[in-house]
């Protein structure tokens, strides 16, 4: 198995990329190895005084970086020598079985679904982030932002997808999958979701449960949350921002008075759990589900721990064929 | 010459048969593609004849024949 790394990707870039591959090739088995991609003599700097299995890590010249302020179409189609391009087009041509990069969110959508390509039958790829809830495991979002504006057949496309990743990834038996609605019951919601609802309920392959609201998304009784993009990303970020906001003020509560202090050093351990449970590092990436080939964006500020476990995302990924299972759902619907 | 290459390349993003493909054949209403298979089409025509398409010129292009005009510009 050969990944694809954008070295350059990632506001750490390329020292973080250099030592989460270093972490991963050190715990991953012997037949995977990685190739990085980007400015050579910048990841030879990173990669001074390490040792590594020369055999299992190469590096591809890539001169052109893809920033973040560009349009996405755009540079992908004009940056042709970008480290993102090149990964990408390792895959596109069966080079390298995953591409990883925690470069622009649109660049990486873009590269996936115009240089890899969509899975014949799949009319849209989807981002898939995973989030931690109470049930000790993870919930995937389907849609988080590749397609802000979605029709019925693309929902149903996602839940397929997300069943096949959480089944063979996570390890997750039947999958239950909800629809991000407004209400639990069927007859709630916006024209999108009230059409897409009984397509859900006559899925075949596909565990759905019904409809979930976003108070639900972390209660852990979903492992699929199929949403249109825009809806998606709202829901992901407004997720990220109410965590922040409550542990902000959960400091400034126990900061505030010597009690308040005296009990988080008693609680810290739990702190500490905590803080571990919601770490997006632990996590790894997100993939972009339905094109031909593995595709994880990893986190922008991604640090040397969350590219080494994205590296081994990749490796379930690919390791667990989750894109030929994608194939045969959307195709055996198809017929 | 082109409106062969043209139409092979059309056929095969959008999997139909290129016999149901003619220089008015509508890329939208009458094949079917979105505008998600139109950027797709672009690239492969960008590379087929190495070429740069701009987006500008996009919303002008709406049947084969538009396509094979364009590229023989």
């Amino acid at each position: 198995m050969k990944l694809a790394l954008d070295a350059m990707g990632g506001d750490h870039a390329p020292q973080a990329v250099v030592e989460g591959a270093l972490l991963a090739l050190d715990k991953l088995d012997t037949d995977v190895s990685i190739c990085l991609y980007g400015q050579e003599d910048r990841i030879k700097a990173c990669l001074d005084g390490k040792t590594y299995p020369a055999d299992r890590l190469s590096i591809c010249h890539c001169e052109e970086v893809i920033g973040c302020d560009e349009a996405p179409a755009v540079a992908v189609r004009r940056k042709k020598n970008s480290s993102m391009v090149m990964a990408a087009k390792a895959v596109a041509d069966g080079e390298a079985d995953c591409f990883i990069s925690a470069g622009s969110t649109g660049a990486v959508l873009s590269c996936g679904t115009l240089v890899i390509r969509r899975i014949k039958g799949v009319q849209r790829p989807a981002l898939a982030p995973l989030i931690p809830n109470l049930q000790g495991s993870h919930t995937m979002i389907i849609d988080a932002g590749a397609n802000v504006d979605c029709k019925p057949l693309y929902l149903t496309q996602f839940a397929q997808m997300g069943s096949a990743y959480m089944e063979l990834v996570e390890g997750i038996r039947e999958p239950a999958v909800g629809l991000l609605n407004n209400g639990e019951e069927a007859e709630k919601g916006n024209e999108l979701s009230k059409e897409t609802y009984p397509l859900l309920q006559n899925l075949a392959g596909i565990h759905f449960v019904g409809n979930c609201e976003a108070r639900e998304l972390m209660s852990g009784d979903f492992d699929v949350v199929v949403t249109d993009g825009f809806a998606g990303n709202v829901l992901l970020k407004s997720t990220e921002g109410t965590a922040k906001a409550v542990t902000a003020m959960l400091k400034t509560e126990l900061m505030g008075s010597l009690r308040g202090t005296i009990g988080a050093a008693i609680a810290k351990p739990a702190f500490t759990a905590l803080k571990k449970k919601m770490d997006y590092t632990e996590v790894g990436g997100a993939p972009l589900l339905g094109v031909n080939g593995g595709v994880i964006k990893a986190h922008g500020s991604s640090n040397a721990k969350a590219f080494y476990n994205a590296i081994l995302q990749a490796d379930r990924l690919v390791r667990f064929g989750v894109t030929d299972k994608i194939a045969s759902a959307v195709q055996a619907e198809e017929v | 010459m082109d409106f062969e290459k043209v139409r092979s390349i059309i056929a095969k993003q959008l999997d139909i048969d290129p016999n149901t493909i003619t220089p008015s054949s509508n890329l939208i209403d009458d094949l079917h593609a979105d505008s998600l298979d139109i950027v797709e089409l672009v690239m492969d025509m960008e590379q087929e004849f190495d070429v740069e398409i701009p987006d500008e010129v996009l919303p002008n292009i709406k049947t084969v024949g538009d396509v094979v005009g364009y590229l023989s510009k």
